[in-house]
């Protein structure tokens, strides 16, 4: 096991590396170029010129690049092009209302779709089946957009249950207070697609031979459904899971910018649109070390799930 | 109007501290994209600006009431001196001003002086900080081309003796500039020309926009980039107490009658949160979450009642005007238009063709179609470079040509824009006739593409769009690879030179997007410079503008309306053309 592990972390150092040239060359060819955002209404070719080597946007490709490197190795990504922050405080400000909002969207929707996914696989076929799975066609074809602009305006607006938006400094307050609404949106918006899933996943379980086996052996339905069907069809589940996790940092964009959330979907919107390479630099990197971590981390799972899984 | 303007006034009474202002009241208002700091040397961006009116103080500042604009003292004693000549200027800073506390000082009490004021001018001048204002003073000062280039593209010295901005006394700054201008004071009533302390930013060197310090009457107490900002009363501010006399606006009645003789500011506590979103914008005024708001284009048709024949004639809707909430309206200082590229082969240069195929496309555009559809009413045609409401505005000038599409086909096919048999028309040599139109990505950018495309198709010119973020299509313009795009251009300060400067041709590839060369345009704007606002400056302007009208470098385009609403609690509000904010001015009595 340790083998394996260390033979990963060894192959995620060429994975990185392509990120980062991928990364620096989609950049220099359709980053856009800040300084003619930072030089405001003054586009001199002196003005432009001097901001470009402020940024260091005048040295030759090659030191660009090996400058991105010290940053990885580093991990200081220096400061914002555009409000000269340090880019590590703007990302830890922002890291925590983002993983409050995705977080508790992720638990309470995994919670609620695998439950409900279990009960109609459990009964398919049935009525309750065909309802719910009408329904979750149905919820998949409307964009997440309607739910927010439809959820903000009846159930805060209209019904005044929650504040149209807004965030405060206390976790407490923000989960009694400003989270609710987001995250209830948030959840009906990832629940139709996690149901239909995990439901496709339990009805495939449910159709092996084992199961019948089971049934034959006289084991009682909960047993057979809790303690065989859910701990095989979870690697599928704990697969989507886990390659989900990491764009739990990305945060929620349309859901921030509805809600007043300073998570970091709010801010790589606002980075890219100010083509502001430093930030964009960090978000990508870190959302890559966390990608392959998890990637990892799943296979790790994957054995302790099921022993019967060979890491080699 | 003038009468008016001399009659409202602010004064200061006692230059003491004293905090008025009740810190239980807060005012809670929005901005509609993200700031990106707040040193005024550095941010040009009017969300920024915004910020940073409320916490530096300029020399000279904006009378609350008057219109047109009037300047007024606001740290100096009286509005300067100046020279006959116009290149002397003497200010005279009233004593007793402090900065906030900040670290910096020591523990000490830090009084303004005119050397913070040259200081922070000089900042706009320094190589190493690449501000975004150094066009309205480059060159501008004696001997301060000589300090720049000595600086070379590190530090100025700010330490240099330099004629240009000079400190005569510990209250006394005296700029001189290379050349007559009468006009150069608005640019100092600009927050960008508010005070700095040294110190502070020495001390704050890697990190200016987030520490700003200043003598204005807030100070920053919370940043969140991007989210949130929070400022609180400053409590060293000077006493300032508000003493006006209404004009005629029934608005000035109101103002004076909530806030005279109460001293400045009234409310201690501002929460300004970023909000881009029109949906949880608008909601969240209606629920009471934001004390004042703009209208959202979306929300325009059920907030207003808009008279079909006059658009411009509204009034608030009935279930908003039931809840006591106000509305206020102005045209913005402000024009939008479209350029062609003069040095492009196909739609610049100054032959009689060129200057033809550019006239018909602004005959086919109709203005008034798309103020009533994507303006919704709220605009007005742009007639005259100068807009409304700035120092040299014509408003019996007619720059927009009729809209005449049938008339703009005739002129096309008069100077040789024959239609080939593929039904698109071609040049006088008969080459294909293509234009490319560069435009945003927005939804909005689509409907004015709409109207862009019926204009074209009418003319039978085939138009394609180039999309693009303002970045990258600033860039290919520079680079001369645009053939037309669109701009708005806001007033920096309220006197004609700041528009007309657009066209000039030392400003081509730089303000002058279009890349418009006219000798005697340029003769005619040079000599305006010599001059006040008056009307021998007038004429010049007038003279410039039928240059412009008979080349047709641009497309005029229309000045939008601008709508505020503010709940009922909310006291002193009347919106001001050039200060971004009237926060200082405000109560709540709730």
């Amino acid at each position: 096991m340790l083998a394996y592990i260390v033979r990963r972390v060894w192959q995620m150092v060429p994975t990185l590396f392509g990120v980062m040239l991928l990364l620096f060359v989609l950049f220099n060819w359709v980053g856009g170029d800040p300084s003619y955002i930072l030089a405001g209404k003054n586009l001199s070719a002196e003005a432009l010129a001097g901001i470009r080597q402020q940024l260091g946007l005048d040295l030759p490709l090659p030191q660009q690049f090996l400058i991105f490197v010290r940053q990885v190795l580093t991990l200081d990504f220096g400061t914002s092009w555009s409000t000269q922050q340090p880019v590590s405080a703007l990302l830890h400000s922002r890291i925590g209302p983002s993983l409050l909002l995705t977080g508790s969207i992720l638990l309470l929707g995994t919670v609620l779709a695998i439950g409900i996914a279990a009960l109609v696989a459990y009964l398919r076929g049935s009525v309750t089946d065909r309802l719910v799975t009408l329904i979750a066609t149905c919820a998949m074809s409307v964009s997440a957009l309607v739910y927010i602009i439809a959820g903000q305006y009846w159930l805060a607006f209209k019904g005044g249950w929650f504040p149209i938006m807004g965030w405060s400094d206390s976790t407490l307050d923000n989960l009694l207070h400003y989270l609710p609404l987001p995250l209830l949106l948030g959840v009906i918006v990832g629940l139709a697609p996690d149901i239909r899933f995990y439901r496709s996943c339990f009805v495939e379980e449910l159709s092996h031979d084992y199961v019948r086996t089971a049934r034959a052996k006289g084991l009682s339905e909960p047993v057979i459904m809790l303690k065989h069907v859910l701990r095989n069809a979870m690697i599928p589940v704990v697969t989507s899971l886990m390659m989900s996790l990491p764009y739990l940092m990305m945060g929620a964009m349309l859901l921030e910018t509805f809600f007043g959330i300073p998570g970091m979907g709010k801010e790589v919107v606002m980075a890219v649109e100010r083509s502001d390479f430093p930030v964009i630099k960090a978000i990508t990197i870190y959302i890559a070390l966390a990608t392959m971590l998890f990637n990892l981390l799943t296979d790790i799972v994957y054995k302790l799930i099921d022993p019967r899984v060979q890491l080699h | 109007m003038n009468q008016h303007a001399l009659l409202a006034t602010l004064a200061a009474l006692v230059l003491l501290p004293a905090q008025a202002a009740d810190m239980n009241k807060v005012l809670r208002v929005a901005l509609n994209a993200p700031e990106t700091g707040f040193d005024p040397a550095k941010v040009s961006d009017l969300y920024s600006s915004t910020v940073t009116e409320n916490i530096f103080d300029p020399l000279v500042t904006y009378d609350y009431l008057a219109r047109p604009a009037k300047l007024i003292p606001n740290t100096v004693s009286a509005l300067p001196t100046i020279s006959a000549d116009g290149k002397v200027y003497t200010f005279r800073l009233k004593p007793g001003i402090f900065f906030a506390a900040d670290p910096a000082f020591k523990g000490k009490k830090r009084e303004l002086t005119a050397a913070d004021y040259a200081y922070s001018i000089k900042r706009h001048l320094d190589p190493s900080i690449h501000s975004p204002w150094s066009f309205l003073v480059d060159g501008r000062f004696v001997g301060g081309n000589e300090l720049v280039k000595a600086a070379g593209k590190g530090t100025l010295n700010y330490d240099a003796p330099l004629e240009g901005i000079k400190v005569l006394d510990k209250y006394t700054l005296q700029l001189t500039l290379t050349t007559t201008n009468f006009n150069f004071l608005p640019i100092l009533a600009m927050p960008a020309f508010g005070a700095v302390a040294r110190e502070v930013i020495e001390a704050n060197r890697d990190n200016t926009n987030a520490h700003p310090v200043g003598t204005g009457p807030y100070l920053l107490k919370e940043w969140k980039p991007g989210s949130r900002i929070v400022l609180e009363a400053n409590p060293g501010f000077r006493k300032l107490v508000f003493n006006a006399t209404p004009g005629n606006d029934p608005v000035d009645k109101a103002v004076v009658q909530a806030l005279q003789g109460k001293t400045l500011p009234q409310v201690g506590r501002i929460e300004i949160s970023v909000i881009e979103e029109e949906q949880p914008l608008w909601l969240s005024f209606l629920n009471r979450q934001l004390d004042i708001s703009g209208i959202p284009q979306a929300a325009l048709q059920s907030a207003l009642v808009i008279d079909p024949k006059d658009p411009l004639k509204v009034r608030l809707a009935e279930q908003y005007a039931r809840q006591g909430i106000q509305l206020q309206r102005q045209l913005l200082p402000e024009i939008t238009f479209h350029f062609f590229n003069m040095q492009d082969p196909v739609v610049g240069g100054d032959s009689k063709d060129k200057i033809a195929l550019r006239r018909a496309i602004a005959m086919a555009f109709p203005v008034s179609e798309t103020i009533a559809s994507i303006r919704r009413g709220q605009a007005v045609p742009m007639n005259y470079i100068v807009p409304a409401g700035v120092a040299g505005h014509n408003p019996a000038f007619r720059g927009t040509p009729k809209y005449d599409p049938a008339a703009a086909n005739a002129l096309l096919d008069r100077f040789g824009y024959r239609v080939a048999s593929d039904g698109y028309r071609t040049r006088p040599d008969g080459k294909p006739l293509a234009i490319e139109l560069a435009c945003g990505t927005s939804a909005l950018d689509k409907q004015w593409n709409e109207y862009w495309q019926k204009t074209f198709d009418t003319l039978k010119i085939r138009l394609s769009f180039k999309q693009g973020k303002w970045n990258e299509l600033s860039k290919a313009n520079h680079q001369g690879k645009l053939q037309m795009w669109g701009m708005a251009w806001g007033a920096d300060y309220p006197d004609g030179e700041n528009f007309m400067q657009l066209l000039y041709g030392k400003n081509a590839g730089d303000s002058n997007a279009a890349d418009f060369k006219n000798t005697d345009y340029d003769r005619l704007f040079e000599a305006s410079l010599k001059l006040p606002h008056g009307p021998e400056r007038n004429q010049l302007y007038d003279a410039m503008n039928k240059i412009v009208v008979a080349q047709q470098p641009w497309i005029f385009g229309d000045i939008r309306m601008r709508s505020t609403l503010a709940h009922r609690y909310v006291k002193g509000l009347k919106l001001h053309p050039l200060l971004g904010t009237s926060w200082r001015y405000l109560d709540l009595q709730k």
